[in-house]
């Protein structure tokens, strides 16, 4: 669970949210490219970071949230079609951690199952290459997980690769660098020739 | 523990395994006199020429290392019991037959320290490389079962290098079933224009092997 230090936490809710604005916000025309004075005006549907969508809902429901891109009817079909061959990354590389924080938000009722669907179908993937891949090699479909799959599959990596380090046995203690290097000692230079 | 880089995920390296199965005991017949060495884990000895007597792995390795002794190849160990067993193995889909719990680290130590004690080396290691690849094909099949909240996974036999390897992955994937699973995320869609319905907090238990 994130806490508040957790910088994937921090990261996540820079993504971009499309919002309409329930009511007229003044002194913030920042805030929509479209304004004309420094107010957003009631109606208007501008493109905010989650942490701030979220704050302002929660302030006097202020904004509506929209379903973000990642979410919709398009990328459903796609997870459906074939999830492992979907880029999530591309799309939203904290796929998973924004629809988990974007459900109570939406009118949206089928974006929690949809994000269940994906991760069942696309862990299958995950785990039949996690343990057996190397770290030389990387699996065509890596560069498509989102962070929380990354991390799920970089885990069982690093634990498969470890195992086999010490498979192979070798020495169990290493030799210090520093103790291999050979020490320049320069002589002081005598007095100079007068 | 070495290698920690997630503090919410404890993760032992191989090494440290290895280390806990080094407690295991073992039988050696020493080659000299010596009197009982009395440690906090308990007494060994008094060793006398080739009469046959248990210690930790540890202190068998220890004395093999120095010559004073040799280690006696565990029952398991043999090529006719390793090969009734990874004939089990590959009959049974689910199930893990009985091995020691450190099998694989107390193999590689005597592979290691006492492989002249080994009688058929080669095809012992072999076979108990056989067993460990046909072992983790099957956790894996297991794992490709889970597809929704699991609170348990229950794997009879399973031994502790065989956990080490495969817990990262489980551990995270368990976390992240539990979130996209959980009531909250799946109760508004259920019960759309219905009552709401009380929903358990646990969970259906899941067995990777048949009772």
């Amino acid at each position: 669970m994130p806490g508040y230090y957790d910088i994937d936490d921090i990261l996540m809710e820079e993504e971009p949210i499309s919002v309409v604005f329930q009511v007229s916000a003044n002194g913030v025309g920042l805030l929509d490219p479209g304004a004309e004075r420094n107010s957003v005006e009631k109606g208007a549907k501008v493109d905010l970071p989650f942490w701030l969508a979220h704050g302002l809902l929660s302030l006097e429901q202020a904004v509506s949230i929209n379903v973000p891109p990642c979410f919709t009817q398009k990328t459903r079909k796609e997870i459906q079609a074939d999830a492992a061959c979907v880029d999530l990354r591309i799309r939203c590389p904290y796929f998973y951690e924004l629809g988990c924080k974007i459900v109570p938000l939406v009118n949206d009722r089928s974006i929690g199952l949809f994000l269940r669907y994906a991760f069942t179908s696309r862990y299958k993937e995950i785990l039949s290459k996690s343990h057996s891949s190397s770290m030389m090699t990387v699996p065509k479909f890596v560069p498509r997980l989102t962070k929380e799959e990354a991390q799920v599959f970089e885990s069982a990596r690093d634990s498969m690769t470890a195992f086999k380090k010490w498979r192979a046995g070798g020495v169990r203690l290493q030799k210090a660098s520093i103790l291999g290097r050979k020490r320049k000692t320069k002589l002081p230079d005598g007095p100079s020739a007068p | 523990m070495a290698g920690q880089s997630d503090p919410h995920l404890s993760i032992f390296s191989p090494s440290e395994v290895e280390f806990v199965a080094e407690d295991e005991i073992v039988e050696i017949v020493p080659n000299i006199r010596m009197e009982a060495l009395n440690m906090i884990c308990g007494d060994f000895g008094p060793f006398f020429p080739q009469i046959a007597s248990k210690v930790p792995l540890w202190l068998a390795v220890a004395l093999k290392k120095r010559g004073k002794c040799t280690i006696r190849t565990p029952d398991w160990m043999t090529v006719d019991r390793l090969t009734q067993v990874l004939d089990a193995e590959r009959e049974s889909p689910k199930e893990f037959q009985p091995l020691p719990f450190h099998y694989i680290e107390i193999s590689k130590l005597l592979f290691d320290h006492a492989r002249d004690d080994i009688s058929d080396a080669y095809l012992v290691r072999s076979l108990i490389e056989d067993i460990r690849d046909v072992r983790f094909h099957k956790v894996e099949t297991g794992l490709e079962t889970i597809s929704g909240r699991t609170h348990a996974v229950k794997l009879k036999n399973l031994s502790a290098m065989e956990v080490n390897i495969v817990r990262p992955f489980m551990v995270r994937t368990l976390q992240a079933f539990y979130k996209h699973d959980s009531p909250q995320m799946i109760q508004q869609a259920d019960n759309t224009g219905s009552r709401p319905t009380p929903v358990t907090d646990r969970g259906p238990r899941r067995d990777l092997r048949r009772r």
